[in-house]
């Protein structure tokens, strides 16, 4: 105690500079010691970061996948022409679909491989839409809207709406948005129809997903 | 027993000391309370909640389900509601969550109407600006948990609005919802549930604790009568016991009347949503939300344009930019309109016109553009939503302005006077 005491006196009485030097030393020590705790922290912090995995039900939608039903009751099966034919009737004209390997795997563990098929009138396409729809008429897009990833699942007066922000797409017209605040068109799936299934005959004419 | 207990504890000196502390008497100062009711209410229910919920999506299948395979987590709400009161214990936690908002957006209306922010309450302003927002962040966290198709598509939203913020955006809505947010996801809830159950929570009790704290230590504002019965002296009934059982009645009929809602209004039907698919249910958002998705539907699709790599689109300007501008005005409503003296009294919204004519011009902003949120069920027009939601709130501000000058301005030459006059006879005395 003693000793301290004489230390710190002959200190104050003899060597300001010392004092000066000893102070910028602590505070060095303490800002390095900071950043370093932050860059730690950050550096854990780096682990909640999800990791990606490699999984085949996590593949995209590639050429030669078939397009089978991705809810209801035939969920998993395969989409005939005639469900398509069936559809055409009813209030929602479309099926919400999902892309199956030829290996048997349903890629339904990728949000963007959510794709909405309908049988439409060719008539009624533009020429660049007919391009990729098939013959008979099937027509195949993203199904997930680009404004914020909602599935695009209703309709009304022959357009294609977004329940979520009221989104609108022409079918007719490569998605062309004509309503709410959706920043872009959903990209077109060609598709081309094989032993009266959906196949899927070429990749999406651009990004899926939402566009944020 | 007490001599013992005072011995050690000093009761005596703690009833002093702190059980006297005065409290002004106005039913407006009931809000924060209520705030705070709000959130005991939620931590017990949450405590239930939380014993009989899984935070898992593995596939489960029982007789709850009709033995149809459904996520763990889905499951579990349909346990919940089987059990007794459990439907209604849900319930309530749902809708203590909606009064919680929506009590302390009015306690920062009165605060902000009454000018009680000013110096030297600055702090405890920002601390329930901070409040309010991590109270509705705290909400949004626990739309996922009953994983059902319709709170999904919501979280849904949310994720990608968050994704939304140039450059950082898609890594922090990748780190709260551990990856996209999809059905499948097995490791979004084991990521949201324990921010929503215990970090978030722990998080609002620290702020509470700051802002009570500092509200003790400044002390309250008080009605401006309290002046002329003793300037310079709080004007209440002291914490213990009056204002205790006032409070302790106040909670009393909280509880009362909220688990009537509960029961009468059993909220958000997870078997009338089923378990997520890849398909989406129209969806609203809850109501201190609706304000935010009216915007995102009014703001042209073409707003758009690219920048360092990031994208600045409507998601951005409606969903990120609107909401942190008006946070940050918030932020700043006690450094714009600062007095140097320090604030004791409260002042009459009448008497000041030009605060009370913006908070009623803001009020009319939230109402219409939560209006817009209507816009497919309503058919509205965009141009239309823009007049209502941008326009019609400049001039409702600019007519109580006007109004508030004309019918109240006499009576504040008149109290002036009155001012006046007492000063004057005080001196004569």
């Amino acid at each position: 105690m003693a000793d301290h005491e004489a230390t710190a006196h002959h200190h104050h009485e003899e060597d300001p500079q010392a004092q000066a030097t000893r102070r910028a030393i602590l505070q060095a020590a303490i800002g390095v010691s900071a950043g370093a705790a932050v860059l730690s922290t950050l550096w854990v912090g780096a682990g909640l970061i999800p990791r990606e995995e490699k999984v085949p039900s996590k593949e995209p939608v590639a050429v030669g996948d078939t397009l089978v039903f991705a809810t209801g009751p035939k969920a998993g099966q395969e989409i005939t022409l005639d469900d398509l034919r069936a559809a055409q009737g009813e209030k929602i004209p479309f099926i919400i679909a999902f892309p199956k390997s030829p290996e048997n795997v349903v890629k339904k563990d990728l949000i963007t491989n959510t794709v909405m098929v309908i049988l439409a009138d060719p008539a009624k396409m533009s020429p660049e839409t007919r391009q990729h729809a098939s013959p008979e008429g099937v027509l195949a897009y993203s199904a997930v809207c680009k404004h914020l990833g909602c599935t695009v699942s209703l309709w009304q007066n022959d357009t294609w709406l977004c329940p979520c922000h009221g989104g609108k797409y022409d079918i007719y017209n490569q998605a062309k948005v004509v309503g709410g605040p959706v920043p872009a068109p959903v990209p077109q799936l060609p598709v081309k129809v094989e032993g009266g299934k959906v196949v899927v005959a070429g990749e999406f004419l651009g990004k899926p997903g939402a566009d944020v | 027993m007490y001599q013992w207990l005072d011995d050690r504890l000093s009761i005596g000196k703690l009833y002093a000391k702190a059980f006297r502390k005065a409290f002004p008497v106005h039913h407006s100062f009931f809000l924060g309370e209520i705030t705070l009711f709000s959130f005991v209410t939620l931590v017990l229910t949450g405590i239930f909640l939380t014993l009989n919920y899984e935070p898992s999506i593995r596939p489960v299948s029982g007789s709850l389900s009709g033995g149809q395979e459904v996520p763990a987590a889905y499951y579990s709400i349909l346990y919940i509601d089987s059990l007794p009161f459990g439907a209604v214990l849900r319930s309530l936690h749902h809708w203590a969550a909606h009064i919680m908002i929506a009590a302390a957006f009015l306690h920062m209306l009165r605060i902000h109407l009454t000018g009680a922010y000013k110096n030297p309450r600055e702090l405890n302003w920002i601390v329930g600006v901070f409040l309010l927002v991590l109270a509705i962040i705290t909400a949004f966290t626990g739309y996922a948990l009953p994983f059902d198709n319709y709170a999904l598509t919501a979280t849904k939203i949310g994720y990608e609005i968050g994704a939304a913020a140039p450059w950082v955006g898609k890594l922090m809505s990748d780190i709260l919802f551990a990856g996209e947010l999809s059905p499948t996801n097995t490791q979004t809830i084991p990521r949201l549930y324990p921010v929503h159950v215990l970090w978030l929570p722990l998080a609002l009790i620290g702020l509470i604790g700051a802002h009570l704290a500092i509200m003790i230590k400044q002390k309250h504002t008080q009605p401006k009568y309290a002046e002329k019965v003793a300037p310079g002296k709080i004007v209440g009934v002291p914490l213990f016991p009056q204002q205790a059982a006032m409070m302790g009645i106040l909670f009393l009929i909280y509880i009362a009347v909220t688990t009537f809602i509960a029961g009468a209004f059993l909220a958000h039907p997870v078997q009338a949503f089923g378990p997520p698919t890849a398909n989406t249910p129209p969806v609203k958002p809850d109501w201190y939300f609706m304000w935010i998705y009216g915007i995102l539907q009014i703001i042209p699709a073409n707003w758009r344009f690219e920048f360092l790599g990031a994208t600045f689109g409507p998601q951005f300007w409606g969903g990120i930019l609107v909401p942190t501008l008006i946070i940050l005005g918030a932020l700043a409503i006690p450094f714009l309109d600062y007095s140097k003296d320090k604030q004791r009294y409260l002042e009459l919204p009448s008497q000041h016109p030009f605060r009370t004519s913006f908070v009623i011009g803001m009020l009319m902003f939230y109402i219409m553009s939560t209006l817009a949120g209507y816009k497919v069920d309503l058919g509205l027009s965009n141009g239309l939503l823009w007049v209502l939601v941008f326009i019609v709130p400049v001039i409702t501000g600019v007519v109580s302005y006007i109004l508030l000058k004309a019918v109240y301005g006499k009576s504040w030459n008149q109290e002036v006077e009155v001012e006046f006059i007492g000063k004057g006879s005080a001196a004569d005395d």
